[in-house]
Parts: structure tokens; C-alpha cells; sequence
């Protein structure tokens, strides 16, 4: 058991160190040029220069990526002072730091940019996730249990429906209805008490979670409509367990492995940042941030925020991997 | 029993009705009327709520480069002058400006009295470090160079002199400023954001991480900047103009992309003026006679066009490039937006020194184009559609941008003529790597914003054989004309202002004539403004002069109401964070 998660593990850091490495390579190999990124399209090619010696872009490929590798994990003090020319820009755990160098354009640490992003952009995901888990889990299994009738049809369709409206236009819609016309609820943003905030975070969480929901009903509602069919289940029944605690206990706890999966692949993609209703609602997360480094070529931010995203999706499989052995008896073996 | 089609169709059909009705709902709301309307004393207090579909870039001075940031800047900062309402260049932190020497230094002398916003007394000193720390070689600005006529620049840009050697303190609050050459554009130069008076906390050298403060009619908030959500300004109490500013506070949502939501907004009254809206919404406030007097385009700051390189052909030829400015139907292209596009048909925007209103520029004629055509050697027959220029043409444009559409229709136009335009799309900074290097990209759209309202600002950078790079230009065309380059520097250094906007003039005809570029339009933004925000108004310069703006608003009458829920929630969470 032990020794499997820690090939896992070792795994997946491999995994993390191509990606970043890749996403070195194939920015440099774009033509582009940060430094006029920064400087405005305006900027006199003087000014272009300077800049571009400031963040050290006159360098080769070779070195640049070198320090950053170097630079990425190190030791250092506990603590970090940011008036220290060299460990500014590092994020301390203890002894060992992190450095993910300065941003171009916001000139700040990109670790503090991804620590004040990161929670939430994975707060906003666990709320898409939980909304979708609810209502696949309810629909799905009503679903199951009222299959091959006008229900199941109905939450088939409602289904086909939730899964082929983009999010921006369910997002257009929900604020349309829920902010404009009712005024339940913000429009966007974050809010600055908790109050705000949760409430601030129902809308976008509901249109993700919605758009999540359609596939998780499907999945939910042939899983266990499957295991219902199995022999087991049905005898069970004959023996005379209610529909109910046949539908959960032989239904559900079958379908959970492959929903438990669905859900932990799309937590660590959220968490990367959910790009179109992070925009639509203001909420400042992830997803704006990689956005704008990929259109400025930031490339300190890009490299920050591919890094991020590969070890959210690397650990959310690891962690369902894990998961598997405790809701399957069987993998145990 | 309802079968399952009909099931699956009335759901569909319901979400639909959702969609639209998201989409465009009826009527506009009726605006919210001011409390006073007819009483022009401005009343003190409010806070004026702004959206804007961009972050702000920096609240540091020299690192400003687009004109959002800069406006902000400006409200933060004071400097030793300021634009006025019409364009002019007039003192403010100094309270009067000498030109001496012949016009080879200028004599500032300083307000007395003045405090930064953390109380200490503004000086001459602060004057002098503020310019050297903007100027400083480990600064990254993107504008210094708009300052090398300071004497002493160049080595102190080189490190050679560890002061800038231009800038005297010649009193507590005289501070004179000497170049080495005349230079007309020195004093709108200086009026933009780079060198603005930081207080003494920002020291002398660049620093990622200052805390924003000067002298300027607003303050930042503590905590008031949270990067790409919102930015809270608040009045400083002891601004130098005595009752100014009349707003308690201005606050912007940041990064306010989605035009719909900030629509719906407007119309709650959550936010007082909107200047991103969509088409259909523009139409909308445009075409209602309740909204006539709150609606306004803005002052075109700009223009764009597209960029021929006259050193790849045909656009050597300089028949070719006359054909395409002829041909090209500028009120075609601005029917794709029109409620913000305007005509445009030479480079300097109205309002400059050297606008000649009597001056057409480049006119669609299509006749003319085939006869540019012909004289260049290449004929072209639009009946049998035989002749033109043999090869295509590659058009680098980047997306998304306006551009997708306006050359769509600059395509069809010069089909006509026989040039087959092949349009090369990539991202913005893959066309930069493309257009700012020599030799290649062949055309492209290409614009230009004022970085201060001069014809200077558009016609060197743009069209001066100096501005040519092997690496990095911003001269796309590649345009040599060495009558146009003499123009350009005895311009910059006339000082008689008749003879000054004559050589613009001048200027501008050879090159609407050559056609390095051929100019299509400008972008205006319209902005719409609830009644109760008073003395609103465009600037030629900045995109939020609210120093003089005033809220006259009924109480309660704005339907900033909380959300019932969100004040349910507030008041059973309500922790502050």
C-alpha cells in the first residue's frame, strides 16, 4: 500500500517537472517579446532595451532556464525579508523556499500572486464540485429509480439541455434573473465579509456546478442502473430490503468510484481556474491570472500558474488513486 | 401524459426564453434624476462608483504606459503641470512656469505650502528627486526617453553622473529645468504621469513594492487596491485647491469585462457612469430620448489605419500605396461599429496644433485607385477582374481584436482594385514580434493613442526615418522621406506656434499623399452617466477627471439596495475579512 502511493507519488513529480519544463521551452519557442509586453506597444525601442535587460531576457535560453530551476526550490531562512535582494520573491515552508521569480507586468513575487489566487480559485472549485456532486447524485439516482418512465426522460433531456449551454450564457442568465431582476445576490466580485462572500459565491459555483451536473446525473444514473441489474441487487430486493436502501447500498456505493473519480479530475481542473465564469463573475482567482500571463508573456506568471494547475490535476488523481482502495474492497487486493 | 419529446422540447424551449430574456430585456430603465437639478453649487460628499473593463497596470508615476493608469496616476499625483480642459498645458503644483534662456530651460515655481498625503511639505528637493528617481536607469519605464532633452540625460541615463544634471533647485520652491535643445514637446511631456511629485517615502531609486502617495486630490485608500478587483480612492483633505475635491470618494470595479453585467449594473445604480457597453446597448441609450442629455462619445485620443511596408513590394512603389489609401471605403468601415468608429483620414486627431480642419487627407476614390494602379504598372480590369498585382499579400493582425472585422471589409475593397489581401492571424504578442522587426510582415493594422496631445507624438515615432529599427520600430512602414524628417526636428524646436502647426501641417500632406499608412478610423468611447453625477465631462487627455465632479443624488432614491439575502447573510457572518 505504502510502497504503491509512493511510486505514485514519484510519478506524478515526474510528471509536474515535464510539464513545467515543456511550458519553459514552448514559451521561448513562440516568437514574442515580453519585454514589449511590458512596455506597451508604444514604447520607444529604447525603453524596450532597458526593460528587457531589467528582467534579465537578454540572456540565453539556456541560462534563463537554469536559474529558474535552481532558483525553484532552495534553502534559505525561515523567514523572508523583502527587502533581501535574494530571496525577495521566495515563499518559505520552513527552511526550504520556493521561488517563482517577479512577474513582468505586476512586478510582485509570483508565489504571493498565486498564494492570494490559489484559495480562491479552489475554494470556488470544492463549491462547483459540491453543487454538482448534489445534484448528480439526486438526479441521477431518481433517475435510476424511475427508469424508462417520462422522469427519466425528462432528467435525460434536462441533462442534454445543462450540458450543451455554455457556462457564459447560463452565467448571463442566473445573474440576469438572480442579481438584476430578484437581487438575491451580487452581481459578481468577492466580497469583503464573509456574508459577501458566500453569497457572493453562489452564482458562479451553481453555473459550474450546473454545467457539471448534466454529466454527473448520466454518469450516476447508468452506474446504477447497472448495478441494479446485477443479481444481487435484485435478490436483495426479494428478500425484502426497501427500494430505497437497495438503490444506495447496492445502487450508489457501486457508481461512487467512477463519480468520485469524475469529480476529483474536474476539482483539479477548476482549480487551475475556471477561465469563462471566473471572467463573467469578476471572481478573482486562478483563471483570469493564467489567462493574462498567456496574453502578456509573463513568463514567470505562466510558469507559475502552469505549475500550480499540473500539481492540482497530479494530486486530485493521486488523491482519487488513493481513494479507489477505500471505496473499492477489491483494489485493496 | 405529456411524451418525452414534448418534455424535452418545452424545457428547451423555456431555457431559451431564459436566454433571451437575459439577453435583451425590453425597455431601458429610466435614469435616476438628480435631487437639485436646476441648483449648479456643487454639493460636497458621495462616493462615485466606476467599472472598468481593464486592471490598473501600477500606481507607480514612470511605470504608467496605457492612459487608464496614467488618468489614475494623475489623480493621486500632482505635477508641476496639468492639461486643462481644452488641451492646454497650464501650471498646477508650480504656480507659474517662466520659459527662459531662449526657450532652453523653464522656471517652476512651486505652490508654497503643499502637502504630500502623509503631511510632509512639498519642495523643490521633492521635485528634483521625484525626476531623477523616474529617470533613473534601474527604473523600468517605459517613457523616459520623452524627458532626453534634460540636459545631462543621456549620462545619467548611463550611469555616468549620479544626478541629473538639467534638474536645479534654485530655492525651496524653485526648481528650474534646463535642456540641451529646444523642445516643444517638453512641457506636454511633462504634464503626463512619469514625472509626477512622489513623497519622500518612495526614495530615491525604483522599487517594486511603493506604497502610493503624493499631492495630488485623491489618496489611495489603506488597502484600498486590490489588484484586478477594485481600487478605492478617498479625498485628500488638505489638497492644495481649497474645497476640491467635491467626492468623498471614487471607487472602480477592475477588470469589469462582461459589457452586460456592467449594463445591468448601470441601470441598478450600482455603478454611476458606463463606458463599456455593447453595440445593442449603445443603440439602445443612444436612440432614448430619457437618456439624451446623460450620453456622450468621448474625444477621439487616437487613430488607426494600416501600415504598408515600403520596403517589401509592392509597397515600394509608392503608386500602389496611394491606389490602397484611395480605395479603401472608410464610411464602410465605420458602419461595422458605428456608434463608436469614426472616419478618420490623416494622421493627427482634431484638437491639435497643426489640425487643418480644411485639409481632407485621404479620400475614397475608386477610380483614382484604378488610375494609382495603372501608373504603378499593374492594371487592373474590375469587369473581366484580370491584372492587379500578381502575388497575395500577407495582413498580420492579432486576435481578438476590431481589426478582424475592419479587414474584412479593407479585403473587399482592395479585391477591387486587384490586390488580394491574405489576412495572417496570431496573438497580440506574436504580431509585435512580427511588425516592430524589419522585413517582416508586409501590412498590418496598426494604430496609435496620444501619449500627450501633440502632432509630435503621432508623426515621429510613426513616420521619421530615426525611429527605424533593425529589432524593434515603431515606424512599420519603414517610411524614409528626408523632407519630412527636416520638418519634424525644426518643428520640435520652432518656438512661434503658427510657424510650428504650419510644419506639421505640411507634414501631414506629404504623408497622406506617400501613403506609408492609409488612416481609416478612430475609436470613441460612449459613456453614459446617471443625472445625478454632476459637471461630468470628457477631457482631451485623461479618462477620469472627477476632481470637479459632484453627486446630487435624492437619499434612498438609488436602488443601491443590498441584496435582501446578502444583508440576511452580513448580518449573521458579517466578519469583516
Amino acid at each position: 500500500m505504502i510502497r504503491r502511493a509512493l511510486s505514485r507519488m514519484a510519478w506524478a513529480l515526474a510528471v509536474v517537472w515535464a510539464v513545467v519544463t515543456i511550458t519553459f521551452f514552448v514559451n521561448e519557442v513562440i516568437p514574442s517579446d515580453p519585454a514589449r509586453m511590458v512596455a506597451g506597444p508604444q514604447a520607444r525601442p529604447q525603453e524596450v532595451a532597458r526593460i528587457r535587460e531589467q528582467l534579465g531576457l537578454d540572456r540565453p535560453v539556456a541560462a534563463r532556464y537554469a536559474i529558474f530551476a535552481v532558483r525553484l526550490v532552495h534553502f534559505g531562512t525561515s523567514e523572508i525579508d523583502p527587502k533581501d535582494p535574494k530571496h525577495a520573491t521566495c515563499a518559505a515552508f520552513g527552511p526550504v523556499h520556493v521561488d517563482l521569480g517577479r512577474s513582468y507586468v505586476q512586478r510582485r513575487p509570483v508565489v504571493t500572486i498565486l498564494a492570494e489566487r490559489l484559495p480562491r480559485s479552489a475554494l470556488l472549485a470544492a463549491a462547483a464540485v459540491a453543487v454538482q456532486m448534489i445534484l448528480g447524485v439526486a438526479f441521477g439516482l431518481f433517475a435510476a429509480a424511475r427508469r424508462e418512465t417520462v422522469w427519466d426522460m425528462a432528467t435525460v433531456a434536462a441533462t442534454l439541455v445543462g450540458a450543451s449551454i455554455p457556462t457564459f450564457l447560463t452565467g448571463l442568465a442566473l445573474q440576469y434573473v438572480f442579481a438584476y431582476r430578484l437581487r438575491w445576490l451580487p452581481f459578481d466580485g468577492y466580497g469583503k465579509t464573509t456574508g459577501a462572500q458566500v453569497t457572493a459565491l453562489v452564482l458562479p459555483a451553481v453555473t459550474l456546478g450546473l454545467f457539471g451536473a448534466a454529466f454527473a446525473t448520466r454518469l450516476v444514473r447508468d452506474e446504477v442502473s447497472a448495478a441494479l441489474a446485477l443479481d444481487h441487487a435484485r435478490t436483495a430486493r426479494a428478500k425484502g430490503a426497501s427500494r430505497l436502501g437497495v438503490l444506495v447500498r447496492h445502487g450508489l456505493r457501486n457508481a461512487l468510484a467512477p463519480v468520485v473519480t469524475v469529480a476529483g479530475i474536474d476539482f483539479g481542473q477548476l482549480v487551475g481556474g475556471a477561465i469563462v465564469v471566473e471572467t463573467l463573475f469578476r471572481w478573482p482567482g486562478l483563471g483570469l491570472v493564467s489567462v493574462s500571463a498567456l496574453l502578456d508573456r509573463d513568463g514567470p506568471l505562466i510558469m507559475g500558474t502552469v505549475l500550480v494547475t499540473s500539481i492540482a490535476v497530479v494530486v486530485a488523481n493521486l488523491v482519487v488513486d488513493l481513494g479507489y482502495v477505500w471505496l473499492d474492497p477489491r483494489v485493496r487486493v | 401524459m405529456l411524451s418525452a419529446r414534448a418534455i424535452e422540447r418545452t424545457l428547451v424551449a423555456l431555457a431559451t426564453s431564459l436566454v433571451v430574456l437575459g439577453g435583451c430585456n425590453a425597455a431601458l430603465e429610466a435614469p435616476f434624476a438628480a435631487a437639485h437639478p436646476d441648483d449648479e453649487t456643487p454639493r460636497r460628499g458621495g462616493t462615485l462608483h466606476l467599472a472598468s473593463i481593464a486592471d490598473i497596470a501600477t500606481l507607480d508615476p514612470p511605470i504608467a504606459s496605457d492612459m487608464f493608469t496614467s488618468s489614475v496616476i494623475r489623480l493621486v499625483y500632482a505635477g508641476l503641470v496639468d492639461f486643462d480642459r481644452n488641451g492646454n498645458v497650464v501650471p498646477d503644483l508650480a504656480s507659474r512656469v517662466d520659459e527662459v534662456d531662449d526657450g532652453l530651460a523653464y522656471r517652476f515655481t512651486l505652490r508654497q505650502g503643499v502637502r504630500f498625503h502623509d503631511g510632509a511639505e512639498l519642495t523643490a528637493s521633492d521635485v528634483k528627486r521625484s525626476i531623477e528617481r523616474a529617470l533613473s536607469p534601474t527604473t523600468p519605464s517605459p517613457t523616459a526617453s520623452f524627458y532626453q532633452s534634460i540636459e545631462g540625460y543621456d549620462a545619467y541615463a548611463s550611469k555616468k553622473t549620479p544626478h541629473l544634471e538639467g534638474v536645479e533647485v534654485e530655492g525651496r520652491y524653485l526648481v528650474l529645468i534646463r535642456l540641451h535643445e529646444r523642445d516643444s514637446t517638453f512641457l506636454p511631456a511633462l504634464a503626463m504621469a512619469a514625472l509626477r511629485v512622489t513623497c519622500p517615502s518612495a526614495g530615491e531609486s525604483y522599487s517594486p513594492s511603493l506604497s502610493a502617495c503624493g499631492a495630488g486630490p485623491f489618496r489611495v485608500m489603506p488597502g484600498g487596491w486590490e489588484r484586478g478587483r477594485t481600487l478605492t480612492l478617498v479625498r485628500n483633505e488638505s489638497y492644495f485647491r481649497p474645497g476640491l475635491p467635491y467626492l468623498d470618494a471614487v471607487t472602480w470595479q477592475l477588470n469589469a469585462s462582461n459589457p452586460a453585467s456592467q449594463a445591468f449594473k448601470f441601470s441598478r445604480g450600482e455603478i454611476d457612469v458606463v463606458r463599456d457597453l455593447s453595440q445593442t446597448d449603445t443603440i439602445r441609450y443612444e436612440g432614448d430620448p430619457r437618456w439624451k442629455s446623460f450620453v456622450a462619445l468621448e474625444p477621439v485620443h487616437g487613430m488607426q489605419g494600416d501600415s504598408m511596408n515600403t520596403e517589401i513590394p509592392p509597397f515600394d512603389n509608392v503608386e500602389v500605396r496611394r491606389a490602397v489609401a484611395a480605395a479603401i471605403d472608410r464610411d464602410h468601415i465605420v458602419m461595422l461599429k458605428s456608434s463608436n468608429l469614426t472616419a478618420v483620414t490623416k494622421p493627427v486627431p482634431p484638437g491639435m496644433p497643426g489640425y487643418d480642419p480644411h485639409f481632407e487627407g485621404q479620400r475614397y476614390d475608386y477610380a483614382a485607385a484604378l488610375a494609382h494602379m495603372k501608373k504603378a504598372g499593374y492594371p487592373f480590369d474590375p469587369a473581366t477582374g484580370q491584372g492587379g498585382w500578381p502575388a497575395p499579400i500577407v495582413y498580420d493582425l492579432a486576435r481578438p481584436s476590431l481589426q478582424e472585422l475592419t479587414a474584412m471589409s479593407m479585403q473587399q475593397d482592395l479585391a477591387k482594385i486587384g490586390l488580394r489581401v491574405q489576412l495572417r492571424i496570431s496573438s497580440l504578442p506574436t504580431l509585435y514580434s512580427l511588425t516592430h522587426r524589419r522585413g517582416k510582415s508586409q501590412m498590418s493594422p496598426q494604430g496609435w493613442e496620444e501619449d500627450f496631445p501633440d502632432p509630435s507624438n503621432f508623426l515621429e515615432p510613426l513616420f521619421s526615418s530615426k525611429s527605424i529599427g533593425e529589432e524593434d520600430t515603431l515606424n512599420y512602414a519603414f517610411y524614409r522621406n528626408a523632407a519630412v524628417d527636416d520638418a519634424l526636428a525644426r518643428a520640435r524646436s520652432e518656438r512661434d506656434p503658427a510657424a510650428r502647426a504650419r510644419l506639421y501641417e505640411q507634414t501631414e500632406r506629404v504623408i497622406c499623399d506617400e501613403a506609408p499608412w492609409a488612416f481609416e478610423f478612430a475609436y470613441r468611447f460612449f459613456q453614459a452617466h446617471q443625472p445625478y453625477v454632476r459637471n461630468l465631462h470628457g477631457h482631451p487627455v485623461w479618462i477620469a477627471d472627477v476632481t470637479d465632479v459632484w453627486l446630487d443624488r435624492e437619499r434612498d432614491a438609488v436602488a443601491r439596495k443590498e441584496a435582501p439575502l446578502l444583508r440576511a447573510l452580513s448580518a449573521g457572518l458579517g466578519v469583516a475579512r
